[in-house]
């Protein structure tokens, strides 16, 4: 059972995945636009278990590591996501007053995505890579929390019925 | 209630941590299998990304496009300023070639007629008020100009300078009608008095009722004394037709001037005649006219077999078999 669910998330994931980088990609949008994949990834955990939240963030940052335009180390992302999908995963997992409420999960969604961008700068300028100069970086970094803020809500709702499809454990109303 | 977690969870956790890390650490050692998986993942994407590349570029243009307008409408004004300039830059420009082919010319005749002359833009083309024909030139008495001195352009003679200010001068033309020149023909070196008549024409009447004059013969200016108002040499114009002057005390012909008065640009004042008179060395060239080859078409007669008409010999033989 546990390998047919992976095996299904490990599709959707790819599947958003190459949308990402053949769709999203080609779309400049301002303030640095956003990560459709990153979205999905978060959203995905948002709506897991911990431990579901872990490998599924896992998994979609060691996508992320994979791509073409990563300029950071492999595992970079794959460490990244998946401390934040745990944590997402944990806090609303065990948080009754949040379980249910859409607007909360948009929100969680948007602060992971902010948060996983900064450590991955915060990485970055550990490992020695250039990071840029800091108004380009706060102005992408908040450009990318405020369009998923405004994405998130259209995401949602498909990553919830997938979701519910697959584990049939937790929904999104 | 908030969910606790337990081991199990931690200790996943964790693993993927480790796993990431070591990772990173393989990555950034510079393990060849690390490489080769993103060189892979590229090699997979790549042609989907280029496909989705041109099927998605209008759109991703357009939304950028809609992202950017304000910015596309300042590159857009900016662009249309930078057209403009250039559009008047370009017209400029052709206007320059023109003022220095012209230039060329005046300093070909100067130079053949042996003048020493003083170049001068045209500034004004004069008003048909004025009831004259007459231009403005930008140089007067600042570049020693005076009063009754000959104007030229590449073609030959304009005019002739009648007033002359601090730094612009006024130039009568030769169509004016109040314009009169002596000229001389070249070849026949016969003499007449050239009259302007307000057009592109002017009417030559020669001194001696003995002489003759016919189409096609050109006209040169006869020189005055001193070299005021007109220098010798210069071309005038050319004799287009000569009417039936029976009766008349002298013969009369009308002649086109060389220059073109309607598009000049640039013009020159002569300051100093020529020591020697240069005669007819500054009458311009004839024509001569472009041979055309003349095409000639052989045409050879097809036989016929058995009444048909055939393309070769070898189909009407097989036509009979």
């Amino acid at each position: 059972m546990y390998t047919r669910r992976g095996s299904y998330t490990a599709l959707i994931f790819l599947f958003v995945y190459a949308v990402e980088f053949m769709v999203v990609d080609q779309v400049h949008l301002p303030l640095g636009g956003f990560s459709l994949f990153l979205i999905f990834v978060l959203s995905w955990s948002a709506l897991s278990s911990p431990e579901i939240g872990a490998i599924g963030g896992f998994f979609g940052g060691f996508l992320l590591d994979l791509a073409p335009s990563s300029n950071g180390p492999m595992g970079q992302w794959a460490l990244i996501l998946s401390g934040v999908g745990f944590g997402i995963a944990f806090l609303r997992y065990g948080d009754d007053s949040l379980r249910g409420s859409p607007l909360s999960l948009v929100v969680f969604v948007a602060g992971a995505v902010v948060i996983s961008i900064c450590v991955y700068v915060l990485l970055n300028s550990l490992f020695g890579l250039e990071v840029g100069n800091m108004r380009q970086l706060l102005r992408s970094i908040g450009g990318n929390g405020l369009w998923t803020l405004a994405i998130s809500p259209f995401v949602l709702p498909v990553a919830s019925r997938l979701h519910r499809a697959i584990y049939e454990t937790r929904e999104f109303q | 209630m908030r969910y606790g977690g337990d081991n199990r969870s931690r200790l996943l956790l964790v693993t993927l941590i480790v796993t990431s890390l070591f990772l990173i650490t393989l990555d950034m050692r510079g393990v060849q299998l690390i490489s080769s998986l993103r060189q892979g993942t590229q090699s997979v994407l790549g042609p989907f990304q280029r496909v989705a590349s041109t099927a998605f570029t209008p759109i991703g243009n357009f939304f950028s496009d809609v992202a950017h307008l304000g910015r596309t409408r300042t590159q857009l004004t900016s662009l249309v300023d930078q057209n403009a300039k250039l559009r008047r830059s370009l017209i400029d420009l052709k206007g320059t070639d023109a003022q220095i082919k012209q230039l060329k010319s005046i300093l070909n005749l100067a130079g053949t007629g042996g003048y020493k002359i003083v170049s001068a833009k045209v500034i004004s083309q004069g008003t048909s008020l004025s009831f004259s024909q007459s231009i403005t030139i930008d140089i007067g008495a600042n570049a020693h100009i005076t009063r009754d001195m000959t104007v030229i352009c590449g073609d030959g003679l304009v005019g002739v300078v009648k007033e002359v200010y601090a730094s612009t001068s006024l130039v009568l033309l030769e169509s004016d009608p109040a314009f009169r020149i002596g000229v001389r023909i070249a070849g026949s070196q016969e003499i007449g008095i050239l009259s302007g008549q307000g057009t592109d024409r002017a009417m030559l009447q020669l001194l001696d009722s003995q002489s003759s004059v016919k189409r096609g013969d050109v006209l040169v200016a006869r020189g005055s004394e001193g070299g005021k108002p007109f220098v010798p040499g210069v071309p005038v114009g050319v004799v287009t037709s000569v009417p039936n002057s029976a009766g008349l005390v002298s013969q009369l012909a009308e002649v086109k001037f060389f220059t073109h008065l309607h598009a000049l640009s640039v013009v020159a004042v002569v300051l100093r005649a020529p020591v020697i008179d240069p005669r007819d060395a500054l009458v311009p060239a004839k024509p001569t006219p472009t041979p055309i080859p003349t095409v000639t078409i052989f045409v050879t007669p097809t036989p016929f077999a058995s009444g048909v008409p055939s393309a070769t010999p070898s189909n009407s033989a097989a036509t009979k078999n």
